[in-house]
C-alpha cells in the first residue's frame, strides 16, 4: 500500500529544468518510470486509461504481473484508437500496424513498440494463441468501420470478441488455457464487461454522435439515434433500451456465476484474479440500478469509492 | 393503371410508379398533403391541417391569394383598416425611429464593455488542446526516440509532406535517418499524428513559426526533435487531457 501511495506521489507529472549534457533535451519529466522498459511503460498505460484493471492487477503474482499489463495494455491501446482518429481509414491504417505487428511478435521479431515487446516478452514466457490478439484486431477493426450494432446478438458477438479474448489470453497465461468450464465462464465474464463498459461510455459515444445501444433494442423502445445525440437522456425510451443492455450484461453475469455453482459460487483459487473483472462489472451494474438505469446520469461518471474493497474482498471470498 | 386523385405519394417509395406512369399527378405533389388540395381557391387553414406539416411551398403559392371581402348586413363592403394608421407612417414609427433608438443602444452598451482586441504579439488568444500547428517528434522519458520508422506518417499524408528513410541499428531496433516534413507543402490535417502508433509525431500548439526564407521550413529531423523536447510538458498535458479509456 505504500509503494502505491509512493508511486501515485511520483507519478504527478512533475516537470523539472535538468541541465544534463545532452543540450537537446532541456525538459524532461522526472519520474521514477522514466525509462524505456516495456513492462513500465505498459503500466502505466493501463493505470492511466483502466484503472480497474490496475487495481486488479495486485492479485496477480508478481512473476505473471508484467503478462498481465502486457496483455491489457494491448487491449487498452485498441480500445483507445477510435479516440485518435477522425476517419476510419486512419484506424484501419494502424489496425494494420497491430496485425502486423502480432505476426512479427510469434516470428521473434517485434515493432520497438512497448507494448509489442511487452507482449513479446509475455508470449515467450506463456503460451498464448495469437488466434486470440488477432480476434482482437479484428473486432477493433470492424467496430471502427461501423457506426451500430445492427441487432443484440452482433453487439453479444463483439463484446466476446473484444473482452472474452482477453480472459482467454488471461487464462493462458495463468496456465488455465485447458479446462472448458473456465473458458466458458470467461466468455460470459467478458460480453457482460463490454456491455458494462459500453453503456459507461454513453455519453462520450453520443457525444461523437456514435450510439453503442443495439438497433433492434432501440427500434422496440421508440429510440431515436439523432434525439439520442442532442437531447441525452431526455430523449425517449433511452432508459428503457439502457434497462434492456444492462438486463442482457447482467444475465451474463448471472449465467458465468452458474458455471461455478457446483463449488458453492466459488471460482477456483488459480482462476480468481481472471475472473475479478466482474466485481467492477457487477459494481457498474448497481450504480446503474441506483440511478434508475439512466445512462447519461452524472452520478455514473465518478468512480466507485467502494470498488478496491470489493476487488479485495471478492478476492478473498472467491466471488465475483 | 391510375391512383386516385386524393392518393398521397411517399417520396422514394412510388417513385417509379410515378414516373412510369408518364405522370398522371404533379410531382410537386409529393411534399404536401392531399388536404390542401381539395380546397385549392380557399384560404389555407393553417393551423387545421391534419398532418400538421407546412411546407414553405405552400406558404408561398397562397401569399397572393386575393383578401377575402367582408360585408355587413345590408350588403356594403366593410373595409378592416379604414380609419387606422396609413403604411408609411407605420413605417416611420417602426422603421425610422425605433431603429434609431436601438442602434444608439447598441452603441451605447457596447461603450462600457472591455474591447474584443487584443495586442497580438503581447496577449494571446486561447487555444484548443487539439490545436495543430507545428510539427515534433517525441522521446520517451528515458530520452529515446519514439519513432519506429514504420512510415505510416509518410503513408497517410495527403499532401506527401513527410519523407522517411530508416535503417535498422545494431541493438534491432528500427530508426530513420532521414524525417523531413516540408512545412510549406503540409495542411495540417493532423492525420500524421492520428495515424502514429507510438504517438511519435504531434502537431504542437505553436502556431507562431514563420521564418524569413522558405529554406527554413523544410524541417528535418533535429529540427523536429528539438520542438519535442521544447513542448513536451505540454503535449503530455494535450494528449491527458484527450483521452478517456473504454
Amino acid at each position: 500500500m505504500l509503494s502505491l501511495r509512493a508511486a501515485r506521489r511520483y507519478s504527478s507529472a512533475r516537470v523539472s529544468f535538468t541541465a544534463s549534457a545532452n543540450s537537446l533535451r532541456r525538459y524532461t519529466t522526472a519520474t521514477p518510470e522514466a525509462s524505456t522498459d516495456p513492462a513500465t511503460y505498459c503500466r502505466g498505460l493501463v493505470r492511466k486509461h483502466d484503472y480497474e484493471s490496475f487495481l486488479i492487477s495486485k492479485f496477480w503474482p508478481p512473476e505473471l504481473q508484467d503478462g498481465y499489463f502486457a496483455i491489457k495494455a494491448f487491449s487498452t491501446e485498441l480500445a483507445m484508437v477510435q479516440d485518435n482518429v477522425s476517419v476510419a481509414t486512419i484506424g484501419s491504417v494502424r489496425m494494420q500496424f497491430w496485425r502486423d505487428a502480432v505476426r512479427d511478435i510469434y516470428a521473434d521479431k517485434p515493432p520497438r513498440h512497448p507494448v509489442a515487446l511487452a507482449l513479446h516478452a509475455a508470449t515467450q514466457a506463456a503460451n498464448l494463441p495469437a488466434y486470440h490478439l488477432n480476434r482482437i484486431v479484428d473486432a477493433r477493426d470492424a467496430e471502427l468501420q461501423a457506426d451500430s450494432y445492427p441487432s443484440s446478438d452482433a453487439l453479444v458477438a463483439h463484446a466476446e470478441s473484444v473482452s472474452a479474448s482477453v480472459l482467454y489470453l488471461l487464462l493462458a497465461l495463468r496456465g488455465l488455457g485447458g479446462p472448458a468450464d473456465l473458458a466458458h465462464a470467461a466468455s460470459h465474464v467478458g460480453t457482460a464487461a463490454t456491455l458494462a463498459t459500453l453503456l459507461r461510455a454513453l455519453p462520450h459515444h453520443a457525444l461523437h454522435r456514435r450510439l453503442p445501444i443495439p438497433l433492434d433494442v432501440c427500434a422496440r423502445h421508440g429510440v431515436q439515434q439523432e434525439e439520442v445525440f442532442r437531447r441525452g437522456g431526455a430523449a425517449v425510451g433511452v432508459v428503457d433500451a439502457v434497462y434492456e443492455v444492462a438486463v442482457l450484461a447482467n444475465d451474463h453475469l448471472l449465467t458465468a456465476r452458474e458455471v461455478f455453482k457446483g463449488s458453492g459460487g466459488k471460482v477456483p483459487a488459480a482462476a480468481m484474479p481472471v475472473f475479478l473483472v466482474g466485481v467492477p462489472v457487477a459494481s457498474f451494474l448497481g450504480q446503474l440500478e441506483r440511478v434508475n438505469f439512466d445512462g447519461f446520469s452524472r452520478q455514473l461518471a465518478v468512480r466507485d469509492w467502494r470498488l478496491s474493497w470489493r476487488i479485495w474482498s471478492g478476492y478473498y471470498r472467491r466471488l465475483f | 393503371m391510375s391512383l386516385p386523385r386524393g392518393f398521397l405519394v411517399p417520396v422514394g417509395v412510388f417513385r417509379s410508379v410515378a414516373s412510369t406512369h408518364a405522370r398522371a399527378f404533379p410531382l410537386s405533389r409529393r411534399l404536401q398533403s392531399s388536404h390542401s388540395h381539395a380546397r385549392p381557391h380557399s384560404t389555407p387553414n393553417y393551423l387545421e391541417s391534419a398532418d400538421g406539416l407546412i411546407s414553405d411551398l405552400s406558404v408561398r403559392k397562397h401569399r397572393h391569394a386575393p383578401t377575402p371581402h367582408k360585408f355587413d348586413a345590408q350588403g356594403n363592403e366593410v373595409d378592416a383598416y379604414k380609419g387606422g394608421p396609413s403604411a408609411i407612417d407605420k413605417a416611420v414609427h417602426l422603421f425610422f425611429f425605433t431603429e434609431i433608438i436601438r442602434g444608439m443602444w447598441i452603441v451605447l452598451e457596447q461603450f462600457f464593455r472591455p474591447p474584443y482586441t487584443i495586442m497580438y504579439p503581447f496577449e494571446k488568444g486561447p487555444l484548443s488542446p487539439r490545436f495543430r500547428g507545428e510539427h515534433a517528434l517525441r522521446r520517451y522519458p528515458s530520452g529515446e526516440e519514439r519513432c519506429i520508422a514504420c512510415k505510416l506518417c509518410e503513408a497517410i499524408c495527403p499532401a506527401q509532406a513527410i519523407t522517411i528513410e530508416s535503417e535498422t541499428r545494431i541493438d534491432g531496433s528500427r530508426k530513420t535517418t532521414k524525417y523531413d516534413i516540408d512545412m510549406t507543402k503540409c495542411i495540417y490535417c493532423g492525420f500524421c499524428q492520428e495515424a502514429c502508433p507510438v504517438d511519435a509525431i504531434v502537431e504542437t500548439q505553436n502556431q507562431e513559426f514563420s521564418t524569413e526564407t522558405r529554406e527554413e521550413l523544410l524541417y528535418n529531423k533535429e529540427k523536429l526533435l528539438a520542438n519535442g523536447d521544447r513542448a513536451e510538458a505540454e503535449i503530455a498535458a494535450n494528449l491527458y487531457s484527450d483521452h478517456v479509456y473504454r
